[in-house]
């Protein structure tokens, strides 16, 4: 037997308090009576106890009864038929490495899934899934029981977020499917209306966590080359807290910091000053649920210089670039575009240009053609007037727009989703899009050549916007679970994982997906070595106090296989139903019964 | 001045019942009852030989011509009757109130003892209990006796516990002549003390009516349901109970048992008696029920 609902158990020690009204007695009225002659004889048994006896009388057997079936009946009884063929979905997420009294939750989660697999016949057959990075089978055929024990001890959790997957539906297709005789989901999080079939067990309890959100470390500016390091803490706890915060450059400490953090508020730390290393780890110094998220990750910024391949059909107005310090200008033609070899550079400008899709480093588009999927261009404007610009905004800091006047424009007409920063009365000139991390400008003007002093506007824009991309280029690192950006590569190289497992790239492999583990990944590659920071950066995962419950609404309905479980608490009801009865109509005519057998007796 | 019920038309009827004794007592004074002696009333009795000196009026001169032999009617006495009323006094006598059980007893006392001061004979009150001194009034004769018996009524103090042989045994001691005895009490005592007042009573040559009183809340008690500090009001003993349909049912029939025991051995001991629930109109008492059980003639 088992129980669908097996929490409402626990209200059977709250059973003996059904004895309370039977102990608690009112201290009795006194009456003065003519001759208790006739009274004395009736109980002596009772006679001078100031509480008298405990009496419990068939009502409170009767109420016991009941209570008990109706507990046992919230419970949800099922008589379970011993299934062959069961999926187990195992949440491998982030929050799974939460400690509960020493234990993981993946840990408490593998317990379960073990009993449930050791419960089976020796003909079952167990099929694992696990949740993330997608819902998916761990392995192609169906285990056996013993095998999936096994497999169940090798499986680990993932520093991923969890997915807003659909479990009711989805189960339900996988039961129907795949014909299974039950599917359990096993979780850290609350499960509500689960059914005969599909099966949730909830693992773990609401917790505090204090969380690092986000690690970045910046060069000050373009031109100013001291490092910056931002720390994002978050307090997941009702009570204000006291965290030290450690900066450490390649395992040495740098500089460490205390700040305190408001119950359920978030707060930020920074350092600067501090010496360069190839990367870095910011670390809280507390003792909570979940240690995953204490720690962070990130790699050095970007070199002093910021690199920019300049694709353009006349290179001779962009060349003016490489006179502003800190940049290192290659120039190429449209033509070469596609075959040169574009690893390693901060931004991509393309003058009078378009490449055939977006690329997915920063780039800048200067009046590009038609032939491109973002962005129109407009009559070109005989006196541009700037008429309206995003303030304040990186971008239009220090210009003085009632000066700046592009000897040749054109208005734009977005395709694409982003922001106008600049427009004119005839449209948009300047427009910015973000996509997957890299921020790409287009602009209906031609800014070049640079011109310095010759053009302030102009310069002080174009200076903007190389500050703009070059902040870019040093961002917060990747998020676990996010693609790591390679760069374009004839041959292959060699990843070493946090772990330390060496990954061996294939050839023109430009990006490595299975980033499921926080921390430092490093690509070995043409003899240069380029490192990554992986971070869970995951609120949802870190908040710890009340997990999203799974509703199992439709759970109930699933078809599939044979019936694996008898419900039987219907009957439970109805018994209790019947002891009602009994007791209301039988019990007060006991006690006439008994004077009646009591009376026949004195006769 | 007479307590209520005692109205004039009330006393009129009373005046025209007579106590009915089932044994034949020297009284002191001629009177309506019979006497064991023989005497001048109209009543014939028995014939004796005539011896010389008889008064010959009343020979029977009838005989004297049928058999040639002279023979004397005799005729009884007729003498007055000294009437004792035991009054119960005890504690129990003043549940739920003196007004609602006391004073009723002493109504039907009173009722009683007009009847026998109409007839011009002799009454005295007597109250039980144990406490000492014993308290009984003087012998009352003619109904202008009355309002004595009434003040020697309101006067009682029922207190204290009830032994009813014993405190029964102080008053009897005194005793000189015999008579009719009536005792009045609520009988909550156990069977072998009241048995053995009765029986002490029945040895005084005494002819004895008992008549029991009950309140209408000793009949049914209106305790509330649930638990319940009985306090004894003689002993003052308390006894914790647990009160509900089942015990409610249980006391009325062992009162029932009770009361027919006492019935049944006043019966077997040649006892009048009757059970007076205080509820009921005293009137129809006296005129209804104490006939019926052979108390007036």
């Amino acid at each position: 037997m088992e129980f669908l609902n097996p929490t409402a158990l626990y209200g059977i020690l709250a059973l003996p308090l059904l004895l309370i009204p039977y102990l608690i007695r009112r201290k009795p009225q006194r009456i003065i009576f003519s001759s208790l002659l006739l009274l004395t004889e009736y109980d002596s048994s009772a006679r001078r106890r100031p509480w008298g006896r405990l009496r419990l009388p068939p009502a409170f057997f009767l109420q016991l009864l009941l209570l008990t079936l109706l507990i046992l009946a919230l419970a949800e009884p099922v008589l379970s038929v011993r299934p062959t063929h069961i999926a187990i979905v195992l949440d491998n997420s982030a929050s799974m490495q939460t400690l509960e009294d020493g234990k993981t939750r993946f840990a408490l989660a593998q317990e379960s899934a073990r009993s449930l697999v050791a419960d089976l016949g020796v003909n079952g057959r167990v099929e694992l899934y696990r949740t993330v990075p997608r819902l998916e089978k761990i392995h192609g055929t169906p285990f056996s029981p013993s095998e999936a024990a096994g497999a169940i001890g090798a499986l680990e959790p993932d520093d991923l977020g969890d997915h807003a997957i659909d479990y009711d539906q989805v189960l339900n297709e996988m039961m129907r499917e795949q014909k299974y005789e039950r599917v359990y989901l096993i979780t850290d999080h609350p499960v509500s209306g689960q059914g005969e079939k599909i099966r949730a067990l909830s693992v773990g309890s609401p917790q505090a966590n204090i969380a690092l959100l986000a690690f970045q470390v910046r060069r000050a500016s373009l031109a100013n080359a001291q490092l910056e390091a931002t720390v994002e803490l978050g307090n997941f706890s009702a009570k204000e807290e006291k965290i030290k915060v450690l900066l450490r450059g390649s395992g040495t400490l740098l500089q460490s910091r205390e700040l305190v953090i408001g119950a359920g508020k978030t707060a930020e730390a920074g350092f600067s000053g501090f010496a360069a290393h190839p990367y870095y780890e910011a670390e809280i110094d507390v003792r909570d649920a979940l240690p995953l998220d204490n720690r962070a990750f990130a790699v050095a910024p970007m070199a002093a210089n910021l690199r920019i391949l300049a694709i353009s059909p006349r290179p001779q107005a962009l060349a003016s670039l490489g006179a502003i310090p800190g940049v290192k200008l290659d120039l190429i033609s449209p033509a070469d575009y596609e075959n040169a070899e574009r690893g390693g550079y901060g931004l991509e400008i393309f003058h009078f240009a378009t490449p055939a899709s977006l690329p997915q480093t920063p780039a800048l588009f200067v009046l590009p053609p038609d032939a491109n999927d973002w962005v129109d261009l407009g009559r070109p404007i005989a006196r541009t007037v700037v008429s309206g610009w995003r303030d304040p905004h990186p971008l239009t800091r220090y210009v003085n727009f009632s000066l700046f006047r592009p000897i040749y424009a054109r208005p734009l007409k977005p395709q694409a989703s982003g922001d106008v920063i600049i427009e004119s009365p005839q449209g948009p000139l300047v427009f910015a899009i973000e996509r997957r991390g890299a921020r790409h400008l287009v602009l209906g003007f031609d800014p070049f050549p640079y011109l310095g002093r010759g053009n302030l506007p102009m310069s002080i824009f174009t200076l903007n916007f190389l500050d703009w991309f070059f902040e870019s280029g040093s961002r917060r690192g990747t998020a676990s679970g996010e693609p790591l950006a390679l760069g374009v590569a004839g041959q292959g190289g060699l990843l070493t994982t946090p772990r330390g497992e060496k990954i061996t790239l294939e050839p023109g492999a430009n990006n490595y997906a299975e980033t499921f583990r926080q921390g430092i990944y490093q690509l070995r590659r043409s003899g240069e070595n380029q490192i990554f920071a992986v971070n869970l950066q995951n609120a949802n995962e870190s908040d710890l106090r009340a997990p999203g419950p799974i509703a199992m609404k439709s759970a109930t309905l699933s078809g599939g296989g044979a019936a694996a479980l008898f419900s039987y608490w219907p009957y439970l009801l109805l018994a209790a139903l019947l002891l009602l009865i009994i007791e209301w109509f039988v019990f007060p005519r006991m006690a006439l019964l008994r004077a009646r057998v009591r009376s026949s007796r004195v006769a | 001045m007479l307590p209520e019920p005692f109205t004039p038309a009330f006393l009129t009827q009373l005046e025209t019942l007579r106590l009915r004794t089932r044994k034949e007592f020297l009284g002191s004074h001629p009177g309506s009852y019979s006497s064991p002696r023989r005497g001048t009333s109209l009543e014939f009795a028995d014939y004796r030989r005539y011896s010389p000196g008889d008064d010959l009026r009343y020979l029977d001169w009838g005989i004297y011509a049928r058999s040639d032999r002279l023979y004397i009617k005799l005729f009884r006495e007729e003498v007055d009757l000294f009437a004792y009323v035991f009054i119960d006094a005890s504690a129990s006598m003043l549940f739920p109130s003196r007004a609602e059980k006391f004073l009723p007893a002493t109504h039907v006392a009173l009722a009683l003892a007009y009847v026998v001061l109409a007839n011009h004979d002799h009454v005295k009150f007597h109250l039980l209990q144990d406490l000492p001194p014993r308290v009984a009034s003087p012998f009352y004769r003619g109904r202008r006796r009355m309002a004595e018996c009434v003040e020697f009524a309101a006067s009682a103090k029922p207190a204290g516990q009830l032994d009813l042989a014993p405190a029964l045994g102080e008053h009897l001691k005194r005793l000189r002549r015999p008579g009719k005895a009536i005792l009045i009490s609520d009988f909550l005592m156990p069977a072998p003390s009241y048995q053995q007042g009765l029986n002490l009573l029945r040895g005084f040559n005494l002819d004895i009516a008992a008549i029991q009183v009950l309140s209408r809340q000793e009949v049914d008690p209106p305790f509330p349901n649930g638990s319940l500090a009985l306090i004894d009001s003689e002993s003052q003993a308390e006894f914790q109970y647990r009160w509900d349909t089942g015990a409610r049912q249980s006391y009325r029939t062992r009162l029932a048992h009770h009361n027919s025991e006492i019935r049944s051995f006043c019966h077997q001991s040649g006892i009048h008696y009757s059970l007076y629930v205080t509820d009921r109109d005293l009137k129809d008492f006296v005129f209804a029920t104490l006939p019926a059980i052979g108390l007036f003639k």
